[in-house]
């Protein structure tokens, strides 16, 4: 029996940015159905590693490979594959909830009966029905982030990308994001989950990954550690510039 | 397919924006007022006019002059073509500009489309617009055609030309906002190369020299031939040049960001 392949692999990638190294020979794979949390300081190279994952950004050096395919090869897989929910949900002011949807339904190539029933389904997942008329620019931050994920979620991604997803929003919203971010998961989507809070790391996470200066620290599973651990494995690395690379 | 959602999505966003409308109301007043006053002056030259068959009738008069005041000059400088380069680069301006300042470009990236997508659903856009207003203007001439001699062809001949300026136009508006960081910036920068276009030669014309290199680089060259009605592949493949270049540089630009980062 043959191992699964991988949902995404990343394979020595590196990338400069204003003229220092933001992410240096990183290696990571991620499974169907898993939730790997992305810890770092701000400037660990967290946001652009996830520009690489979703496409946004061409890596210097390294290969990433989506279901087994070579991505930078082939960007149009990103398509179909992956959904990403950039830092601070950027969208179109001037566009209602619903066009945001249908724009980004065409854009992913679905066709006009299942971007219909898929735009429906995930206003209703994500509790936009009543905001669906809205326009974005008039949108409170959470409401954004909200939008911005269902827009991530509409084409149901393979790999789900989220930067920071829990910004902005309230204790309520943050405890159905975590609800969502599982479901999706056993529905057998890969999440990679880029967040400043531990709490959310061990409330959703499989394992755990910690940047630091654009390097891979730490990566393990969650499961049998605490919270406290995971703390102090973060600020072991984040104020000592710590090592100690774990198998996942 | 791609390129159709990118130019969906675009559409959507001027439709919505009151920017667009606003441009199309008060430019359109202006070429209706315009058209009353060419409309007059050619019925109160109608003794003049009727003395000599061969002269200028309604098209050279009226219609052909509400497009461009290039080889008119006349009662009121500004045609469409004139009013162009200050409409188009207003409309161009946040094409790739905006998206940039918004921080929507990178979504677009995370499509999976690549560059040349991007930029050429962004500028098919703008051309549908730039011919729904051009057909709106041409509509005011047209309207009374049933009552005086039309020459169709030559109207036909002065509308391709003013599409085509309007095509290089949008073209160079999106360059300028593939390499521009603010809307405004890649407007003016437009807006200058719009005019540095249309008067490259005119240092050279007061000169008196007609056919040289620097003649062939200016816009209104090409165009003056297109508007007497003449319609040759030089002047087309200047335009179609000019639109290429344009767009190819705004792709490479696009494409570099997604390297640059």
């Amino acid at each position: 029996m043959t191992a699964p392949t991988a949902v995404l692999q990343l394979q020595d990638i590196s990338r400069h940015r204003a003229g220092r190294p933001a992410v240096q020979r990183l290696n990571l794979s991620l499974d169907s159905g898993q939730v790997l949390g992305l810890l770092g300081i701000n400037g660990a190279g967290k946001s652009t590693t996830l520009s690489m994952i979703a496409g946004a950004l061409t890596p210097d050096d390294g290969q990433i490979r989506l279901n087994g395919e070579d991505f930078l090869e082939r960007p149009e897989l990103a398509r179909q594959v992956i959904g990403w929910l950039p830092e601070r949900a950027p969208l179109w002011p001037e566009l209602t909830v619903i066009e945001h949807l249908e724009a980004h339904g065409r854009l992913r190539g679905l066709a006009s009966a299942a971007l219909c029933q898929a735009r429906d389904a995930t206003l209703e997942r994500l509790d936009l029905t009543a905001l669906s008329r809205r326009l974005a620019g008039v949108l409170s931050q959470g409401q954004r982030q909200r939008l911005g994920l269902a827009c991530a979620l509409l084409h149901k991604p393979k790999l789900l990308v989220l930067d920071e997803p829990a910004n902005a929003l309230d204790p309520v919203q943050v405890s159905a994001l975590r609800t969502l971010i599982r479901e999706v998961a056993d529905e057998g989507t890969a999440v990679i989950l880029s967040t400043h809070l531990l709490a959310e790391v061990t409330a959703v996470c499989d394992r755990v990954a910690i940047l630091h200066e654009g390097t891979l620290r730490h990566d393990a599973a969650i499961a049998g550690t605490g919270h406290e651990a995971l703390e102090h494995t973060f600020f072991d690395i984040a104020l000592r510039g710590g090592t100690g690379k774990q198998a996942a | 397919m791609s390129v159709l959602a990118v130019t969906r999505l675009e559409l959507r966003r001027l439709f919505v924006r009151p920017l667009a409308w606003v441009l199309a109301a008060l430019t359109l007043a202006e070429l209706a007022w315009r058209f009353v006053l060419l409309l007059g002056a050619f019925l109160a030259n109608q003794i003049k006019l009727g003395a000599s068959p061969s002269g200028p009738g309604y098209t050279d008069l009226v219609a052909v002059p509400m497009l461009s005041s290039l080889l008119t000059g006349g009662l009121i400088p500004f045609g469409l073509i004139e009013m162009a380069l200050v409409i188009v680069p207003l409309l161009t301006m946040a094409s790739l500009a905006g998206e940039r300042t918004q921080g929507t470009l990178p979504l677009l990236f995370g499509t999976g489309l690549p560059a040349w997508q991007i930029v050429l659903g962004k500028y098919f856009a703008l051309l549908l617009w730039l011919l729904l207003w051009l057909l709106l203007a041409i509509a005011m001439p047209l309207s009374i055609a049933h009552g005086v001699h039309l020459d169709a062809g030559k109207l036909a001949a002065a509308m391709l030309g003013t599409l085509l300026v309007l095509a290089a136009l949008a073209a160079i508006g999106v360059a300028c906002s593939a390499f521009s960081s603010h809307p405004a910036i890649a407007g003016a920068a437009s807006l200058m190369i719009g005019l540095a276009l249309i008067c490259v030669n005119s240092g050279a014309q007061l000169a008196g020299i007609n056919n040289g290199a620097i003649n062939w680089l200016a816009l209104s060259t090409h165009l003056e031939t297109l508007l007497r009605g003449i319609v040759s592949t030089a002047d087309l493949m200047w335009f179609v040049l000019v639109v290429v270049f344009a767009l190819a540089l705004a792709t490479r630009r696009l494409a570099a960001d997604k390297e640059r980062g």
